[in-house]
């Protein structure tokens, strides 16, 4: 699928989970990004509900699209670290391999460089878990991407959910910041400003630039569809004339 | 007071350059100079002067060569006809090759001489992207390194990608400072009361909240226009599929018409004349797939070897599956991200 990169966060916990068809190969088709319930650089923390609610949008998708669905797998990113899975992420995939053998886990490391060579990189790794009696070891499982023309309608939709994820997260710390009833006005003020601020930067560095990115989108697509309306009257023509 | 040239910095917004197994384009944007002044032991104002390239956007060619020929020779009317009015905006080019080093070719090399003469840009950037793959296929890398060839040195420049930062919202106070001071409770109940409104709502976050409300009404607004148009671009290039498919059928019907005339004739000629009996090729239709771009696409990939791929009637055509697009993997001998490993690939096999 085709997520703008430019949208990854600096935190770890951007996490997600992955809708898929059943089968032997797993065929991942659309995204679930999560809210974080620990926003702690090195934490990342997927609740039963969040689990449950999952579930519950596969369910919705099945009903639209008519694709059995379900969830397979999770992913969560590694800004500025190596894409290998910590000891607590294996851990955590070999809890979720208990509840379904075929659960997959994917890392997504950015904001990766190399000082010496100038070259950045953009990572992204596919694992599973073994356990051994004392300890849990990694198993690195294929995965390959499908290239495509076009963006499917569910990654789009998962594109603009981020910035609306990352808003309400805000409003989430805010208001349980200011339900504390002994702040005195100047500290309320600070509170506010900070908001302000978090939300400001949100703004420029997620909603901007996504918007940027869908208006160019939108800007090509209208290009591409008169090129193609060309070819087709070509083509059109050339089939005519072989008639 | 020091003058000093100090080093490159440059924004990047990436957006979806990864669609293709290679691509090309153009870098837009601005380039500026700040001034910054700092204070050291030795010297009382220390001036660096800092050249800022920021990249605003990207003009994507639709093939490779659709500017140049297989010398490397520019043709300036296609670049014309490529940049339109956004000619004056370029600041450089990029491009998007597979499991190649991060080098500049000497095809490249000879394309951005000619660029930077006719654009008129001196120096202008050239970004070159790499996608690789572990042998296993677990873990793939899209590495990406900014080069500004027309230096003699330093001519690999640093990267900095905006982005959300520390999110970790440890700036909210959750205590006061404690103040038994009358003077100041006073003050601050005085004017504090100005930032309030009468719910005891600070102003500042209804009015940031309004503004974030409407760019995001706005983000979904065309966001649906862009499924739209996605839509659109997929009809379209189906029927370009079909009818490129009849065509090649039409053709070889009409070849296949063409060689049984000539086995004909070549039955009535005369018994002492020798001739091969031509057999009649079987006619190829080519995959049935309505809506996908995949056995269509300008780079000869394999087809795609797992059979549950019909994106027709469903709105997943965006969705990815795990089917191989690839059949070239690198074996790192390092961790990925490295930059010198070693491509079991021809370089100029790739350097298309």
């Amino acid at each position: 699928f085709n997520i703008p990169i430019n949208i990854a966060v600096e935190d770890r916990n951007n996490t997600g989970r992955c809708s898929v068809d059943t089968n032997r190969i797993v065929h991942i088709h659309s995204v679930i990004i999560l809210r974080r319930s620990d926003k702690r650089k090195d934490r990342v923390e997927i609740s039963p509900e969040q689990l449950s609610a999952a579930s519950t949008e596969a369910e919705i998708s099945f009903k639209m699209t008519g694709r059995p669905m379900r969830v397979v797998g999770w992913y969560h990113s590694h800004p500025h670290i190596t894409v290998w899975p910590s000891h607590v992420d294996v851990r955590t995939q070999a809890m979720y391999q208990m509840m379904d053998q075929g659960f997959v886990g994917l890392i997504f490391s950015c904001f990766i460089e190399d000082k010496n060579t100038k070259v950045d990189s953009f990572l992204f790794a596919a694992f599973n878990s073994v356990s051994y009696p004392s300890r849990y070891d990694r198993i690195e499982i294929p995965i390959h991407v499908v290239p495509h023309e076009t963006i499917g309608k569910v990654c789009l939709e998962s594109a603009v959910e981020l910035p609306k994820i990352l808003c309400q997260e805000e409003q989430d710390a805010y208001r349980r910041i200011h339900s504390l009833t002994h702040l005195d006005s100047v500290t309320k003020i600070h509170n506010g400003s900070v908001f302000t601020k978090n939300l400001c930067s949100q703004m420029s560095a997620i909603s901007g630039p996504l918007l940027q990115w869908l208006e160019d989108r939108l800007e090509q697509n209208k290009q591409r569809m008169q090129e193609l309306q060309q070819e087709k009257e070509q083509l059109l023509e050339e089939l005519a004339a072989l008639e | 007071m020091c003058k000093r040239y100090s080093k490159f910095i440059s924004s990047l917004t990436l957006s979806s350059f990864c669609k293709a197994l290679f691509a090309e384009g153009f870098l837009l944007g601005e380039v500026r100079q700040e001034e910054t002044v700092s204070i050291s032991d030795s010297q009382i104002s220390n001036t660096e002067f800092l050249q800022v390239i920021e990249i605003h956007n990207h003009e994507p060619c639709s093939k490779l060569f659709s500017f140049y020929d297989y010398a490397g020779k520019v043709n300036e009317e296609s670049l014309d006809r490529i940049l339109k009015d956004r000619r004056k905006n370029v600041i450089g080019w990029y491009r998007f090759r597979r499991n190649t080093q991060q080098q500049m070719s000497y095809r490249e090399h000879i394309i951005h001489k000619q660029l930077t003469h006719i654009l008129g840009v001196p120096d202008l950037v050239f970004l070159l992207f790499s996608f690789i793959s572990t042998a296993n296929n677990s873990t793939h890398a899209l590495e990406y390194v900014l080069f500004r060839p027309n230096r003699r040195y330093n001519q690999r420049v640093s990267l900095t990608i905006p982005n959300l930062g520390n999110t970790s919202q440890q700036e909210y106070k959750g205590s006061s400072v404690p103040n038994t001071s009358q003077n100041y409770a006073k003050v601050i109940k005085e004017h504090g009361t100005d930032f309030f409104d009468k719910d005891g709502v600070m102003k500042d976050i209804r009015a940031i909240y309004q503004v974030y409300n409407a760019l995001q009404e706005k983000v979904q607004a065309v966001c649906i226009d862009v499924e739209k148009s996605e839509r659109v671009v997929e009809s379209f290039q189906a029927d370009v599929n079909k009818l490129k498919r009849q065509i090649a059928q039409k053709k070889n019907e009409k070849e296949q018409e063409i060689r049984m005339q000539q086995a004909i004739l070549s039955r009535q000629m005369p018994t002492d004349s020798v001739e091969p009996m031509f057999v009649p090729r079987m006619s190829y239709t080519g995959f049935a797939v309505e809506g996908c771009t995949l056995e269509d696409s300008n780079v000869s990939d394999p087809p795609p070897p797992y059979s549950d791929f019909n994106t027709s009637t469903h709105d997943s055509s965006g969705s990815p599956g795990l089917l191989e697009s690839s059949s070239i993997f690198m074996p790192r001998p390092q961790a990925v991200g490295s930059s010198s490993y070693v491509s079991t690939t021809d370089y100029c096999a790739h350097e298309m």
